[in-house]
């Protein structure tokens, strides 16, 4: 039973989800004039038509696999972390600091940008997590409160601190200090592969680790692990500082591989798109990976639907929404008491049958 | 004087919409609903307020609208969270992305690609005949449109009905602990209902009162945060009417002062002020303690029987 | 033999076609704006849309924009544009400069029209296939600074931008030179508030807010270059205005002829954007293209002033055309 209750939320309400957000996508684009065949093809060529285009969704998905893995990991240790986007930009701000102000350039430059960015990332991370031990606070709220206190602090330095000419932004990362490109002719840079490799790596240490056995040991069941004499507060403070060290990287990732510099609307929105990323992945490090290329090729297709066939990219960001919408609600109306003795019930009428 | 006037006067003009939003959540809270969905609700109230008022030439009607449209939109956060037992959080995260997106939808829809500014007619000020002419406070609170005496009125009625009347402390009892409120003959899933009919109307006003009372033209994004400022402001407040009144006029000062000190040219950057929200709502919970406040039920799943 | 014949005939047949073929299917020209203010916010991002609207329908050209874009969004939007192969884009700012050169790097074949890009951009180009559309900042200024000093009472006015790029501040230091130099003829002295920045082309909320902070210290004519945030500040001048029960705080619209959106408007400097983008589509037509700096200046009819208002009594604009006549003949503060 409980197997198959599982596979039911991992696969089925996710692909479930995806399939009834694109039916109410295709009804809203009936509705208004446009032929949905045609502006789901223009949607798919936009992300996947030709190797640039590749190259923009896999560059788009990378830091929502950062932020994503960065949920994966907290919630998975029973943390709400959601601040992942406050702590993917002071991840950014270290690593701009560090190629702007150092002097250092080139390999040096990015190893110690990407240090600085996971390190300052888990600085951020490691506020609500001592909040939350020492004062008993709601580590949502105040992680949320210190997602727009690092959006804040990021436009006085593109604004002042960090400003570069006329435009409000920071300079640029000297080129020899940007990440390279993997393949030419595409976007995407070695930060895509480092998003892989760490989920893969989140993955090892959850799942095949006893240091990650104890966490999710503390994420499943607090009070259990605390009569077992787990350091239950230890924990939680690791989680959290772990999870922002992850965002933080991917700040720097972006920073180094794709954005170049701090500007206005820098990762807006991110850290919840990777909450959300986390979640239809079931937190699992892998499966949040997948959707996060998911939602990047339903951005990056976004325009080329909208310059092809007038849909406006809003459709798109309303799918995204109802894939959530719909996944979140599956999975609780999966995890209902009724719904478990539905289960039980047909599978003992199953059972009768056999 | 008039530097102080003039400030306090924006003071109140920022503080309005914040003050509507944060009531609902209030509401929200009070029967155990966290809902940090308020940035969407806020979006799609306001959008829905400006094009009725632009289609019906009448502003109430628009804010009537805004109301309706975003406690619609509640329903689904309701549904998810009282009938599934869906994460709070997470499902106001949810709403946070899909209201926006459907406001900005409907938005391109109807205007497409025109490039005519649509404007619209702002709610008229009513000044209170005798009161108005106190000097400094007649201005200030008696020269003002009638949605900032619904406001303050609702600010009245929000602490008399939670201290003083048994309805009030049995929706608050729903907050505390929905399953004694049950044995008490309650109707806690009735109760929840209603706090998010009554959030979903407070900030699809507050939205509203934006593009109906303060701007008379649609921009996207025109919410700008203030949904987890409201947020931030029920926390601020301690869960209480006159808390809230006074932390969001404390950050309305804030918002206000900022615009002051951009255009006296100060040299300080504009964006520390904007942290003192953040900054003041970290620093309370720090000195006051997250979990002695606030209802205790918060964000809790309730079921009706454990089976 | 039969077959040799048949065959030269179809090869010659064909070359024949082949140019015909292509000429026959005149190429379909496209344009594509990015904005990152809305284009219905009644300035800046709607003129600069008709601007291309009327250029594209002048020259048949099809065109698509994508406004209300983030600031962080506009390297991805013009790449979008440049993968479906749009001959132009079309971005009319001199905040767009980065991406635009970084777009057109990646993008060799695709032209740029970059409005009010620097003189030096086309160089910064690899590819030599950037233009630099430039309306003459500091002569916008003047056109709006002289009526502004003209027509002050309280000899205070004020400059509402949205981002601190240099074209915007060409256009707060014109304004600001014409408006003392204008007043001082009159023996009088103006000052003139130090600009602020909205930020961003959408806040129209933070446009209501200077204005009223701005009337507070005194200004009473009004200049701004920030789309949607210069339609708050005119809503903030008409509510003040209303209250006072006359109309005596004014406003200077851009960069289209507006009079009459607003009460307070008492007249627009006018940019002709539509007559360069023109010039680069006609460019992209015959391959020329590129690498240039077109220039809009009163000479040149790049930039007028628009009507004006009754609100400016008929001296002020006799003295006001005077002015324009002086600018015009560069005679103007030399």
């Amino acid at each position: 039973m409980g197997k198959l209750r599982k596979s039911l939320t991992g696969v089925v309400v996710p692909l479930l989800s995806i399939l009834l957000a694109i039916l109410i996508g295709a009804i809203i684009m009936l509705c208004l004039g446009a032929n949905p065949a045609v502006a789901l093809k223009n949607l798919v060529i936009g992300a996947f038509g030709s190797k640039p285009n590749i190259g923009t969704t896999l560059t788009k998905s990378t830091p929502l696999i950062f932020t994503g893995l960065c949920a994966c990991f907290a919630y998975k240790c029973g943390v709400f972390n959601l601040g992942g986007e406050g702590q993917f930009i002071v991840g950014s701000i270290a690593a701009c600091y560090v190629t702007l102000t150092t002097g250092i350039t080139g390999f040096p430059a990015m190893l110690l940008a990407m240090i600085a960015g996971a390190v300052a990332g888990g600085i951020w991370g490691f506020i609500p997590g001592i909040l939350k031990i020492t004062r008993g606070q709601n580590e949502m709220i105040i992680s949320i409160m210190f997602n727009y206190i690092a959006t804040l602090l990021m436009g006085v330095i593109y604004t002042n601190w960090l400003r570069d000419g006329s435009v409000p932004q920071t300079a640029a990362v000297p080129k020899e200090s940007m990440l390279p490109r993997i393949v030419t002719g595409m976007r995407m840079t070695w930060g895509f592969v480092i998003a892989i490799v760490l989920g893969i790596l989140i993955y090892y240490f959850l799942y095949r680790t006893s240091a990650g056995f104890r966490l999710r040991a503390v994420g499943l069941n607090p009070t259990a692990s605390r009569f077992n004499g787990f350091p239950v507060k230890r924990f939680i403070l690791i989680s959290f500082i772990v999870s922002g060290a992850i965002a933080g990287l991917g700040g720097s990732v972006e920073l180094l591989g794709t954005q170049y510099r701090l500007i206005n609307g820098y990762a807006s929105g991110y850290g919840f798109d990777g909450v959300a990323m986390a979640l239809i992945g079931q937190l699992n490090p892998i499966a949040t990976i997948v959707v996060a290329l998911f939602f990047a090729a339903l951005r990056a297709g976004a325009t080329t639907m909208q310059a092809a066939t007038g849909v406006p990219t809003s459709v798109s960001d309303i799918i995204q929404a109802l894939v959530i919408v719909f996944t979140v609600a599956g999975m609780a109306l999966t995890q209902l008491p009724e719904f478990t003795a539905f289960l039980q019930k047909h599978r003992r009428e199953e059972a009768k049958k056999a | 004087m008039s530097f102080v006037a003039n400030l306090l006067l924006a003071t109140v003009r920022m503080a309005i919409p914040l003050l509507f939003i944060a009531m609902g959540e209030l509401y929200s809270e009070r029967a155990g609903m966290v809902n940090i969905g308020l940035e969407g609700l806020a979006a799609i109230g306001s959008l829905v307020g400006f094009l009725v008022s632009f289609v019906t030439g009448n502003n109430w009607i628009g804010i009537l609208c805004g109301a309706l449209a975003a406690i619609a939109v509640n329903m689904i956060y309701a549904f998810a969270t009282i009938q599934l037992c869906a994460n709070h959080t997470v499902y106001g995260m949810a709403m946070n992305i899909f209201a926006p997106a459907l406001a900005s939808f409907i938005y391109r829809v109807y205007f497409g690609k025109g490039s005519d500014l649509s404007q619209i007619q702002l709610m008229k000020g009513i000044a209170i005949p005798g009161l108005k002419d106190i000097p400094f406070l007649g201005d200030l609170l008696f020269n003002q449109t009638p949605m900032v005496y619904i406001a303050f009125l609702l600010v009245i009625f929000t602490v008399i009905f939670f201290k003083s009347t048994r309805a009030g402390l049995n929706y608050k009892a729903v907050g505390e602990n929905p399953k004694a409120a049950a044995t008490l003959g309650i109707d806690v899933i009735k109760t929840k209902y209603l706090a998010c009919v009554i959030c979903g109307a407070l900030a699809g006003i507050g939205g509203a009162y934006l593009t109906t009372c303060y701007s008379n033209t649609y921009t996207e994004g025109n919410i700008a945060g203030r949904g987890f400022i409201a947020l931030a402001a029920v926390i601020f407040g301690r869960w209480s009417g006159g808390g809230i009144l006074i932390a969001c006029l404390f950050f309305g000062f804030c918002d206000a002062l900022q615009i002051r000190l951009q255009v006296a040219s100060i040299g300080i950057p504009y964006q520390f002020f904007q942290m003192i929200p953040y900054l003041a709502t970290v620093l309370a919970l720090s000195i006051i303690g997250g979990r002695k406040l606030g209802p205790k039920a918060s964000g809790k799943p309730y079921r009706k029987e454990e089976r | 033999m039969k077959k040799a014949l048949a065959l030269m005939l179809t090869v010659s047949m064909t070359a024949l076609a082949f140019p015909a073929f292509t000429q026959a299917e005149a190429k379909d020209y496209k344009i594509a704006m990015i904005c990152d203010s809305s284009i219905n916010d009644g300035g800046w991002g709607a003129a600069c849309y008709n601007a291309m609207v009327a250029a594209a329908e002048e020259n048949s050209w099809t065109f698509e924009v994508t406004d209300s874009i983030a600031q962080n969004e506009y390297y991805e939007s013009i790449v979008s544009y440049c993968s479906l192969g749009y001959d132009i884009i079309y971005a009319p700012g001199n905040q767009y400069t980065d991406a635009v050169l970084q777009a057109a790097e990646e993008y060799p074949d695709v032209a740029f029209a970059l409005l009010n890009g620097a003189a030096t951009t086309p160089d910064e180009a690899v590819n030599g296939n950037v233009t630099s559309l430039l309306p003459n900042a500091q002569q916008i200024g003047w056109i709006a600074g002289a009526l502004a000093g003209l027509m002050t009472k309280t000899n205070t006015i004020a400059f509402i931008g949205g981002m601190e790029l240099d074209t915007t501040l060409g256009k707060y230091q014109g304004y600001a030179e014409a408006a003392k130099y204008v007043a001082e003829q009159d023996g009088r002295e103006v000052s003139v508030l130090d600009p602020v920045y909205a930020g961003s082309f959408d806040a129209s909320d933070k446009g209501i807010e200077f204005a009223k902070a701005m009337m507070d210290n005194g200004a009473d004519v009004f200049f701004g270059d920030a789309s949607a945030v210069d339609s708050g500040a005119r809503q903030a001048i008409d509510e003040a205005n209303k209250a006072a029960g006359e109309i005596k705080v004014f406003d200077i619209a851009q960069p289209a002829d507006i009079l009459g959106q607003n009460e307070c408007i008492i007249c627009s400097q006018v940019t002709d954007n539509s007559a360069m983008i023109s010039l680069c589509m006609k460019g992209v037509e015959e391959g020329t293209f590129g690498g240039e700096t077109i220039y809009g200046t009163l000479q040149n009819g790049g930039l007028s002033a628009g009507a004006i208002s009754d609100l400016v009594p008929a001296e002020v604009q006799d003295q006001y055309k005077e002015y324009l006549q002086q600018m015009m003949d560069e005679k103007f503060m030399a």
